[in-house]
């Protein structure tokens, strides 16, 4: 029982984590809060799913897709929303992130009507016993996908050349555009990446609880918020393991206090940790 | 007919006071409330529960609202706005979440029904009826709410909080407390919202929590950003505007949150000072360069 709490809240974690890694990135170099992020992810689920659904597509290109339509959704975003608000005082960027979250969750609810869609695809996932402990395979892949994910972008931040502009920009982006950084490119690179993580977020939550909705993104979105201030704003492996930490502890205060406050358990430690460690684990950007 | 325009008067009265009060913590304050639809929440079930319960009279029942949304605002500003204003907003969002959260579950709410059957409100021996007097009563409220407003944003104190919006740093410096000013008018406000509940929850006289989520939340932010971030002449437009157009185009309901999200965008990009902005009271340091 407990550990397979503990492995969903994992799982659900796992997710969390991909979109905080989107929040902390867009953060770290524009000191903004994306409040679209997680429609972005709901996004990456829709394009995924329709791909499916038609039929003519094997999973891999679906799934590669559905990142590629989030990530431009992400870049036209950026180009749309933010970049004409850059140099204003930050509540007006907040609030267009706002705006534009709310009209692209109606866009989809007029696009795709309000009903859970399935996931077209039946995939045979058993629970195999992994030292006497049962697993399935399902969560073990989610897992195992998501942490490839981001150990690829931790590889890609700290070792490529672009990776390493990403993080100047970051720092100071005055200077790194003296060193040549075209910012404006490293900034839709920016979205780019954390928007085709968010996106892949998606489209993994739609495969475990089988369901794409055009509000999907909502409480996702905020709780992987809550994950990327608990883990430290602004920092890498904080937001990982904010969402990791964040997951499990909402699949444990589900199982043991109350299952009809669920959601409320992110807001609950995002409260927590703004009272007495606002840095969050891992010293990040925030305060 | 009359009845109908007196019903949108009503309305347009209660969101006046939610759209000035956001508009304290936006255009005053320089922070964002995405959670301003529970203050009306908490203020029209703390109003119509301790009317039920309790046999409260209106004028004590709005007393209560006001004071328990004093104190939710005060709890909830305490920890978040001594830091950056992005956290306001994502707190301010969280709570809303939990707030419907605990409206929905809780027994005493009524869950997802709700409470009915809340009693018109009796002052000196008048009862101010949905179809009749409530107009005069929501008058009164939102010419108070008005008053103080303009008092309070023309005195020492609403140039002070002008100074925090525009540059809290040099604001610090010039010795105003920048925390408790902005905890002080984000009270203020949750108690205005509060008061504007109780009088929503005795007009129409049965509440549930589909009328206090995100998407109220939301509707008042736009009606903000519409009239005006700083104006409260503009707030009036703002919300006058954002009541009565959605009842004159029903027929575009399904349209309504793809025009508000529409809305904020496109106003911050090509107009962020609004409709009414351009007063003596407008935002333009809001749109300042780095």
């Amino acid at each position: 029982m407990f550990f397979q709490q503990l492995l969903n809240g994992l799982t659900t974690g796992a997710a969390y984590a991909l979109i905080a890694l989107g929040y902390t990135m867009i953060y770290g170099i524009l000191g903004l809060i994306n409040f679209a992020q997680g429609e972005i992810y709901m996004a990456g689920a829709f394009v995924a799913v329709l791909l499916l659904a038609t039929g003519q597509v094997n999973f891999f290109v679906a799934f590669g897709l559905g990142m590629g339509a989030a990530a431009v959704v992400g870049v036209v975003l950026e180009r749309v929303a933010f970049r004409p608000l850059r140099g204003s005082h930050p509540l007006v960027p907040l609030i267009s992130a706002i705006g534009a979250s709310i009209f692209l969750q109606s866009l989809a609810l007029l696009l795709f009507g309000p009903n859970d869609r399935p996931f077209p695809i039946q995939f045979d996932f058993t629970t195999i016993t992994v030292a006497g402990l049962p697993l399935s395979t399902l969560q073990g892949a989610i897992l195992a996908a998501a942490l490839g994910f981001m150990l690829l972008l931790v590889v890609f931040v700290r070792y490529t050349r672009y990776g390493k502009a990403i993080v100047a920009c970051a720092l100071d982006r005055d200077t790194a555009r003296l060193m040549g950084i075209n910012v404006d490119r490293m900034v839709a690179l920016t979205f780019f990446i954390g928007s085709a993580l968010s996106g892949a977020a998606g489209i993994m939550m739609a495969i475990y609880y089988n369901a794409t909705y055009p509000r999907m993104g909502l409480l996702p979105g905020l709780k992987a918020f809550s994950a990327a201030i608990l883990g430290g704003v602004g920092n890498i492996p904080g937001a990982i393991l904010g969402g990791l930490l964040l997951g499990v502890a909402e699949s444990l205060g589900a199982a043991y206090l109350s299952s009809g406050f669920k959601d409320a358990t992110a807001f609950a430690i995002l409260i927590l940790v703004l009272l007495i460690r606002p840095q969050g684990i891992l010293r990040g950007r925030g305060d | 007919m009359t009845a109908y325009l007196l019903h949108l008067a009503v309305l347009s009265g209660i969101f006046i006071i939610l759209a000035i009060s956001l508009n304290l913590i936006i255009g005053y304050a320089g922070q964002v409330s995405l959670g301003h639809a529970a203050f009306f929440g908490i203020g029209g079930y703390t109003s119509a529960l301790v009317s039920l319960h309790f046999g409260f009279p209106f004028s004590l029942a709005a007393l209560s609202a006001l004071v328990v949304t004093g104190g939710c605002g005060l709890a909830l500003g305490l920890p978040t706005l001594r830091l950056k204003e992005d956290y306001l907003a994502i707190v301010t969002l969280g709570f809303g979440v939990i707030v419907d959260l605990i409206f929905l579950n809780l027994e005493i709410t009524g869950g997802p029904d709700g409470l009915v059957n809340i009693s018109p409100p009796r002052i000196l021996g008048v009862t101010f009826r949905p179809r009749g007097l409530y107009i005069v009563l929501v008058a009164l409220v939102v010419l108070m709410i008005l008053a103080l407003t303009y008092s309070l944003v023309r005195s020492y104190h609403g140039r002070a909080l002008r100074a925090i919006r525009d540059h809290e740093t040099t604001a610090q410096v010039m010795g105003i407390n920048t925390p408790a000013y902005k905890i002080m008018i984000f009270t203020l406000a949750a108690a205005m919202a509060g008061l504007a509940g109780s009088l929503y929850a005795h007009y129409i006289t049965f509440i549930n929590p589909e009328s206090f989520g995100l998407h109220t939340s939301i509707l008042l932010l736009a009606m903000v950003v519409l009239g005006g971030m700083g104006s409260i002449a503009g707030s009036i437009v703002g919300a006058v505007i954002l009541t009565v157009l959605p009842e004159m185009l029903r027929q575009f309901k399904d349209y309504q949150d793809l025009l508000y999200g529409g809305l904020l965008v496109g106003l911050l990009i090509l107009r962020p000072q609004g409709l009414m902005g351009r007063g003596k009271l407008s935002l333009k340091f809001i749109m300042r360069k780095e």
